[in-house]
């Protein structure tokens, strides 16, 4: 039987239904401690005095974790160490100044409230455009440049213009949670809901003062992590690790909804402003961007965030004279991070927004400047992007025709004219959007993985990899990547929990990478150890090596088959090693960050999707017709796993740029904190019709298994349905859309204005 | 303290202890019950991830009830779906259609819906989306959610199974 | 997370908390929860002791006396729902979600009268009263005498909300709700009622500090435009939605209740 390929469910699905799967705040010790912050409230101050002892008061408190608690590093910054875990900085509303800890969450949470800082009160930053008025960045501007677009630009015909891209919370189901104790040997254990355990360990280490072989840390599952845990997770672990140190008792961290949303980073908001210069077919001939991001109070994945948005700004479009900024805004807001994307998203907006724009100004439909605009393979200049890579396999077209097809693309466009024509109140739009999401870290060291691969003489397998299960389907696609290699079923594989004992100096989990990295290092692992079963099954068999097959438990030579299990025990006996590591690094791939010039991803991932809504233009309110998906996959692992990222991937994608509005008042506060007023998409709010397919045929040479990543690009097809929107939008006047991002009810109506107005002005100026 | 007895039949074991009068359903049930599927997710009843029965069929939001109004009534949890070890209709379609990714919201989402098909055995998609408005989930897109629902909708009314793939 | 300390006290009867209620002035009742339960949780309210009147059977159901339907003020949003009382059954079931629908009470969402709550602006279009009772006696007070402010009505202290009446039968009645997509409250709820004599009462909750009557739309009668039915400045704006966006919404969530209702 084959395992690659199928649609295996998801390998904690029993686990999941019957309520027995565990998280990291599931796990009970005796005597465990809590946790609770005391939290700034300004956004940018400087604490005189922190007076704990009335905390130390209260019945139940144990002690109050202050700066001098630290015997390491001061840090838990991912990538420059300016992310302190307790300062008298106060560097956003809400900052944890010290963290109580307690028998129970409600002494923890008394003992906290006694506490009463005293500050003087500083002038924060808020904001993208008061931190570019201010100078205010964490780094020097990033740039990427083709051609000459400012000459170019001088001649042709040209449009600016400026749009602001909203953040996103994360909303991870389960929040960030850590467990810390002391084992045997009075080194540390930290279970930690991380989507990196490595890292995790090494702030751990370095907040303790500790060598990192004293720290292990152990991510059993997550429940959703979408970039939220991928350093995100580091202080809270580092922080329960600190306090059951002092305390020498366990000691769990566990965020409330609101403390999580107040503390943790989000989806950057990004403004773009930008002109573009275009022929009167609307062929995109140059381009000017600049990109700000706003990074929040440190730098934390910022820069590589904002160098994916700029790697992205083409999305599947030859633009041959571009210029793109990307700009790190310094503010005094929560630290924003990695989502789903990565920045990639934010500059895929912006393109496609700006395509619309263009595609108006020239009197055509979007989605034939769209088309006019793609990266063609059969012309020799037109498939190499602005940072210089050569894309070698361009299937837009092909998707894109597929889909305009199945979608029944053309008729709905005249039958949505005819809606439009006799509803005055209700209009219709629909929009198709390619997706090019490029693949690997372009931090090229981090494009490496380890596994250990354990075969115990019963026959039985256990696997460990750097990769973490957030419900993203990793351990269910590593299962059938050993399973398939070993020629076994799935049944006598057994994934670990991710641990740091097991594989040493892993990468994130992130980057859609995690089946690419860690299944190519699985699949190593297994190879060298079935090279070895297939000597033992030769001599057994009494034929060569080479002509020795592992499928479905057995060992095959023509007729001869011998069962796994007894070719695992004649290896034990004949002192034949039943264990091997295996090890990944993706060849090829490099990034000059300075010349702005490389191949920095292996390869990409293509897409396209095409969305139906229909707006009631009295209230702005509006729902989601239909939406219609063709992904690439390559040569799907899990077909069922893989549609089921696709779904959500583009589900979250379209709550981000519809309904998830984040709002910080003037004082530097977030109003939006909790679900009541934080809007994430419901079952009420997806497409009433949809159909999603996968890319058939679609093999991909380079990654393992001819498969592709997926954990990220699907989002991207949300586009559809904000230009969807904007196409409603533009029935009413038929110019130019100006629509915020995310496209609340107000905002729509406020977009209707705004043609409707430019509609009666070019009335009355005939 | 206001400590108080608190005696609930949870999953048909009656669980009997002296709790906080502020205790909160959910915290009696992970912790005294020690059943720790029912999950917290916002703690303000907003995202249906505590959902449990009360008395056997009304799904409600356990984050938003203190333990001691459930004293004397009936809880049923997740863990109570499979007795002997034979999956619930709903759990066996969670997991065939991949109702599921991180399954965090999973037991919400179960609760909720074994409520709805003892109410309306054969829900249209419109009554399941209405019928599962308060339990978020963020991995899924839901499509799938629905048509595990319709799955075990099927197998309940003894039609026969959709299959995985559609 | 937990909600400070309290006593809690089953209530036997009506009687009975009425006496806790009179014997602890810091005592609060406790219906369903879900409005109570969450602001004790935040903090905002810590009431030293909580009498449960939830599952009183005295003042739950539904029962018909003549043209008039006596709703128990522990009836859940689901109960009534699943009723055929005018309007409040379409109010009801648009309020939160199945799980919040089996726990809320009406009686519970009336008396802490939340400014963007549904059933204000359906209870005064109904021109429903209320049944308050404490131990001294009981009173009546109209739909207008009870809403006075944001969380503020008719209710004094020691007293309890125990009974709502509404009209047994209308000529129509509808309700119309932006909701906000988060909480699923009212932004803007506007209900219409034309009464069996030909009276027709309006009412909005959601767009200010408490519900209130639509007098220009009542004045203009079945034929109003609903245009500019109220003035963005006598109405909350927040970060999701301005006055002069609420105050539109109310004009379309009007215009769409009284086509439906008369």
């Amino acid at each position: 039987m084959k395992a690659v390929g199928m649609g295996v469910a998801h390998e904690s699905a029993k686990l999941h239904v019957t309520g027995t799967a565990k998280y990291t705040g599931d796990l009970d010790m005796l005597d465990v401690l809590v946790a609770y912050p005391v939290q700034a409230i300004h956004a940018r101050a400087r604490v005189l005095k922190l007076d704990i002892a009335a905390a130390l008061e209260v019945a139940g408190v144990v002690t109050v974790i202050v700066e001098s608690d630290i015997p390491g590093e001061n840090n838990t910054g991912a990538v420059k160490h300016d992310e302190p875990l307790l300062s008298s900085d106060v560097m956003y509303h809400g900052q944890a100044l010290a963290w109580v800890i307690a028998e129970t969450d409600d002494a923890a949470r008394a003992g906290a409230a006694r506490i009463k800082p005293q500050y003087e009160i500083l002038e924060p930053i808020l904001g993208i455009q008061n931190a570019i008025n201010a100078h205010s960045y964490h780094t020097e501007p990033l740039r990427i440049l083709r051609g000459n677009p400012d000459t170019i630009l001088e001649k042709t015909t040209t449009l600016e213009g400026e749009i602001l891209v909203g953040g996103q919370d994360h909303f991870y189901l389960e929040t960030q949670a850590s467990l810390a104790f002391l084992d045997e040997d009075g080194c540390m254990v930290v279970h930690s809901s991380t989507q990196h355990p490595s890292e995790t360990q090494a702030v751990v280490a370095h907040v303790l003062g500790w060598a990192r072989h004293k720290v292990s840390v152990q991510a059993l599952r997550m429940g959703g992590g979408f970039g939220g845990k991928e350093s995100q997770a580091n202080p809270y672990a580092a922080l329960a690790a600190l306090a059951a140190l002092k305390t020498r008792r366990p000691v769990r961290v566990r965020l409330t909804r609101h403390i999580d949303m107040q503390l943790t980073g989000k989806r950057h908001p990004m403004l773009g402003k930008y002109r573009v210069g275009f022929d009167v077919t609307g062929k995109l001939e140059a381009l000017h961007l600049e990109i700000y991001a706003d990074g929040g109070w440190s730098l934390d994945l910022s820069e590589a965030i904002v160098s994916r948005a700029m790697f992205h700004c083409d999305n599947a479009y030859f633009i041959p004279n571009l210029m793109v900024k990307g700009f790190v805004c310094k503010t005094n807001v929560t630290s924003h991070t990695a989502f789903r994307g990565f920045g990639g998203p934010q500059g895929m907006v912006l393109i496609e927004d700006i395509l619309d724009r263009v595609a108006r100004a020239v009197k055509k439909r979007p989605e034939v400047v769209r088309e006019l605009n793609f990266y063609n393979e059969n012309s020799l200049d037109q498939h190499t992007t602005h940072y210089g890579q050569t894309i070698s396999d361009v299937r837009i077209g092909n998707i894109w025709n597929t889909l305009k097809t199945s979608s029944d693309f053309e008729n709905r466009q005249l039958e949505i004219e005819n809606f439009n024509a006799s509803h005055p109140f209700l209009k219709r739009g629909m929009a198709i959007t390619p997706v090019k999401f490029g693949i690997s870290f372009t931090t090229t060291f981090l494009n490496q993985a380890g596994a250990l691969v354990l075969i115990y003489s019963d026959g039985s397998v256990q696997v460990n990899h750097g990769g973490t299960e957030m419900g993203q389907g990793l351990h269910t696609k590593i299962a059938q990547i050993a399973a398939q290699t070993l020629g076994v079923n799935l049944e006598r594989i057994r994934v670990m929990p991710t641990r740091t004992d097991k594989v040493p100096n892993t990468s994130a989990t992130a980057a859609s990478s995690g089946t690419d990295l860690n299944g190519a290092a699985v699949k190593n692992a297994c190879e060298i150890l079935r090279e070895r079963l297939e000597h033992v099954a030769a001599e057994m068999l009494k034929c060569p090596s080479d002509e020795v097959r592992f499928e479905n438990g057995f060992a095959v030579h023509l007729k001869q088959k011998l069962e796994f299990e007894k070719v695992v025990m004649k290896a034990y006996l004949e002192r034949v090693s039943l264990f091997s590591t295996g090890f990944f690094r993706t060849p090829e791939i490099h990034y000059d960050k300075v010349a702005g010039r490389g191949e920095p991803f292996r390869y990409f991932a293509w897409g396209a999707s095409v969305s139906e809504v229909e707006i009631d233009s009295l209230t702005g309110m509006w729902h989601l017709r239909r939406s219609d998906i063709l992904h690439d996959c390559g040569d799907s692992i899990n077909p069922l796993v893989d549609r089921g990222q696709v779904e959500g991937g583009f589900v979250q994608g379209m709550g981000w740029l519809t309904m998830e509005e984040l709002v910080w008042d003037d004082t530097g506060k977030l109003r939006t904190f909790a679900p009541s007023t934080y809007k994430i998409p419901t079952l009420a709010d997806i497409p009433l019709e949809f159909h999603v397919s996968l890319l058939p045929r679609a093999t991909e040479e380079k990654a393992v298994f001819g498969s592709k990543a997926v954990g990220e690009p699907p989002l991207m097809l949300a586009i559809s349905v904000r230009e969807a929107l904007k196409d409603a939008i533009s029935s009413f006047g038929g110019l130019e859309v100006k629509l915020a991002a995310p496209s609340t009810p107000e905002a729509i109506l406020d977009a209707i204005e705004i043609v409707k107005d430019a509609a009666r002005e070019i009335v009355m100026s005939l | 303290m206001n400590e108080i007895p608190v005696s609930i039949k949870i999953n048909g074991k009656q669980v009997t202890a002296s709790v906080e009068s502020r205790t909160l359903l959910v915290h009696f049930i992970r912790e005294q019950a020690e059943l720790t599927g029912t999950h917290v997710g916002c703690d303000s009843s907003s995202c249906g991830v505590c959902t449990v029965l009360l008395d056997g069929d009304k799904p409600v939001k356990s984050c938003t009830m203190f333990a001691v109004m459930a004293h004397g009534h009936e809880i049923t949890t997740v863990e109570s779906l499979a007795p002997g070890g034979v999956l619930h209709p709903l759990q066996q379609a969670f997991w065939d259609q991949h109702g599921l990714q991180c399954g965090y919201c999973t037991p919400g989402m179960l609760m909720t819906s074994v409520a709805l098909l003892k109410h309306n055995p054969n829900p249209t998609e419109h009554e399941i989306r209405e019928g599962l408005s308060g339990n978020l989930c963020r991995c899924t897109g839901y499509n799938n959610i629905v048509k595990s629902i319709q799955q075990a909708a099927g197998v309940m009314s003894q039609a026969i199974p959709a299959a995985a793939d559609d | 997370m937990y909600t400070s300390e309290f006593t809690y006290h089953k209530a036997s009867s009506v009687s009975d908390a009425l006496a806790q209620l009179a014997s602890n002035p810091d005592a609060k009742l406790l219906a369903g929860g879900h409005s109570l339960i969450p602001t004790m949780k935040l903090r905002l309210a810590s009431p030293s002791a909580l009498i449960d009147v939830s599952s009183l059977p005295e003042l739950r159901g539904i029962r018909t006396e003549g043209d008039t339907i006596i709703i128990g003020a522990m009836t859940t949003h689901r109960e009534l729902e699943f009723s055929k009382v005018p309007l409040l059954s379409e109010v009801a079931r648009l309020i939160g979600d199945p799980m919040v629908r089996n726990k809320g009470t009406i009686g519970g969402a009336l008396a802490h009268a939340d400014p963007s709550a549904d059933y204000p602006a359906a209870i005064l279009a109904l021109n429903a009263k209320i049944k308050i009772q404490s131990s001294s006696g009981a009173r009546v007070v109209t739909a207008d005498e009870f809403f006075q402010g944001m969380f503020t009505t008719a209710l004094a202290p020691g007293e309890m909300l125990v009974e709502i009446h509404v009209p047994a039968s209308v000529k129509g009645a509808a309700y119309e709700k932006f909701a906000h997509p988060a909480s699923r409250y009212a932004v803007a709820g506007v209900a219409v009622v034309v009464h069996s004599d030909g009276s027709l009462r309006a009412a909005v909750t959601g767009a200010g500090d408490h519900a209130m009557r639509l007098t220009k739309l009542e004045s203009e009668g079945v034929s109003s435009a609903c245009k500019g039915l109220v003035s963005a400045s006598d109405l909350m704006g927040d970060h999701f939605a301005s006055a002069e966006y609420r105050a539109h919404l109310v004009d379309v969530m009007a215009s769409k209740a009284l086509a439906r209702a008369k």
